[in-house]
């Protein structure tokens, strides 16, 4: 009996969740919709694009190009904090801090340092290396710089949840056992490691797809990702159902991307783990 | 010698993470509101103007208290939730957490557009009610998360012996259970305050004329005029949010931030 009557406190949270449920069903629904009926008129329409199919295609690959880019920065920096025998905090710090820093600013902060009239490019012409401003914004080079620092953190701290608690007994067993540091990291700490990896690069690839504000203020006008034309259409003409089926092939190309990474990950973690998830 | 090599890489990366940051502090502190070679002269300028514009800082009365009532509504309902899932496993309870956590699987967006609808579903689109809102659905999995790690920790041998002593259940909660998990709850309602603080992608979709926020404005500062000032603002929040991160580290420590995930 108070079981069931403590089981009445989920539904203040239950509401958010069905408010939440109500709102992506409407946005399926809505995707559908042509005139006065339903059909995928929507989404026929949008491949019939050539520019929409193109800007598809860039936000793909510049997800991928910013997920890999985590990963090769990002592990160093994982590997490195959780092997440090200082004091970690100030290093979790350095990676914390610029994560809980608004998105907006630390973009900013990229258009200062590589804008025409910024930081890098007044310090190469000082020293005389360059005759005119680079141009490193406004382009995909930007976006892709931008995205990787505004993620990497995601990707750092995925890892290291891994790397912090894992079973530290393995590794000296392999030391023991005549392993060198570099074949013990190969063949013990980079596989133990490896759901964390799979785990960061699903999240940055996510993120990435769906950013609207580092490509709005570091990309060009050419280089839109498909968040930046959904917000430029919804900003001027005011179709929702248009909108909706924009937004849902981009939750179907992470979807797609994401999926076999996620199955691969459970593969991964069962066989680290020895055993399955219960 | 490979040592030191992959050592200074390490470093430079280390130095990276926080520069973008540094560069535009060093910017609001001078003239042109830019960090070039040589330095421009040092002035306050830029917070002079930042802090005497009253349309600034109405936004960042606007957005922090949007804030403290998301983090408040969050960390209430997840609090809730956490609760009920941890004590009592019953029959679709995976499922319930699974779809508390949602949210965080879907670009943002593509919860922008689904957001848009629901408002204007409601009848709240272009208002700081519908942002609020909004906003709790998205910060939700932010606070369930480290109030169910500070719960796993809580022994349940505390509580019975509570029981057992004849507390009621209200008192066992406020005198055991509260206690226990208060560094979860604290960790859980500043993370939804920084989350809502700073939202951009999702809130971009959601704002009318009528109602707009901090990041938001700055976000259309930044494209229209660009004017230097923005790096005095971008400055003070950092500030701020150093401030809090300073504050949560003294107060309940920084590992629920990186607690690993119990399989179970």
């Amino acid at each position: 009996m108070t079981q069931n009557r403590n089981l009445l406190w989920l539904v203040p949270p239950g509401f958010m969740i069905a408010l939440f449920l109500i709102g992506v069903s409407y946005l399926v629904v809505e995707s559908l919709r042509q005139g006065s009926g339903f059909g995928l008129e929507n989404f026929s329409a949008f491949f019939q694009r050539a520019d929409y199919v193109r800007v598809l295609y860039r936000t793909i690959w510049i997800s991928c190009v910013v997920t890999v880019c985590c990963a090769i920065l990002g592990y160093p920096l994982a590997f490195a904090i959780s092997r440090y025998r200082g004091n970690r905090n100030f290093l979790m710090m350095l990676v914390i801090m610029p994560w809980l820093v608004s998105i907006v600013v630390r973009t900013y902060g990229w258009v200062v340092i590589l804008g025409p009239r910024g930081s890098l490019n007044s310090i190469l012409l000082h020293l005389g290396l360059i005759e005119r401003p680079l141009r490193m914004i406004f382009n995909q080079t930007g976006v892709v710089i931008g995205l990787v620092h505004v993620f990497i953190p995601f990707f750092i701290i995925s890892v290291l949840t891994v790397l912090l608690y894992r079973d530290a007994t393995l590794e000296e067993a392999s030391q023991t056992l005549g392993a060198g540091p570099v074949r013990t990291f190969w063949n013990v700490t980079a596989p133990l490691s490896l759901p964390g990896v799979l785990t960061g690069m699903i999240l940055v690839y996510l993120l990435s797809s769906g950013a609207i504000v580092t490509p709005l203020l570091l990309g060009g006008v050419r280089d839109g990702m498909l968040s930046t034309q959904i917000y430029q259409d919804v900003l001027q003409v005011f179709d929702y159902p248009k909108a909706a089926s924009m937004a849902m092939i981009l939750l179907l190309v992470s979807f797609v991307v994401i999926i076999p990474f996620q199955i691969l990950e459970r593969h991964v973690a069962t066989r680290v783990s020895g055993r399955g998830h219960g | 010698m490979m040592r030191y090599m992959a050592l200074a890489v390490v470093v430079v990366l280390f130095a990276l993470l926080p520069l973008p940051i540094v560069i535009v502090a060093i910017s609001s502190l001078t003239q042109t509101g830019y960090f070039t070679v040589p330095l421009p002269d040092f002035s306050l300028h830029w917070y002079a103007e930042f802090f005497t514009s009253a349309i600034w800082i109405r936004l960042l009365f606007v957005s922090a208290g949007i804030a403290i009532l998301v983090a408040l509504v969050s960390t209430c309902l997840a609090m809730m939730a956490a609760m009920v899932i941890h004590r009592y496993r019953f029959t679709g309870s995976s499922a319930f957490e699974a779809l508390i956590m949602l949210p965080l699987v879907f670009p943002n967006a593509a919860l922008g557009v689904a957001f848009l609808g629901l408002l204007s579903l409601l009848g709240v689109s272009g208002s700081y009610l519908g942002i609020g809102l909004a906003h709790c659905l998205i910060t939700l999995p932010f606070a369930y998360r480290p109030i169910l790690n500070s719960l796993r920790k809580l022994d349940p041998a505390l509580i019975e012996a509570g029981q057992s002593l004849g507390a009621t259940p209200a008192h066992v909660l406020r005198t055991v259970t509260l206690p226990i998990i208060r560094p979860g709850l604290i960790t859980a309602f500043i993370f939804c305050f920084i989350v809502s603080f700073d939202e951009a992608t999702v809130t971009i979709f959601l704002i009318g004329p009528q109602a707009t926020t901090l990041p938001i404005r700055i976000l259309t500062e930044i494209q229209e005029s660009a004017s230097p000032v923005i790096a005095a603002i971008s400055t003070f929040l950092v500030v701020i949010t150093l401030a809090i991160i300073l504050v949560l580290e003294r107060t309940v420590g920084l590992e629920l931030f990186a607690e690993p995930e119990k399989q179970n």
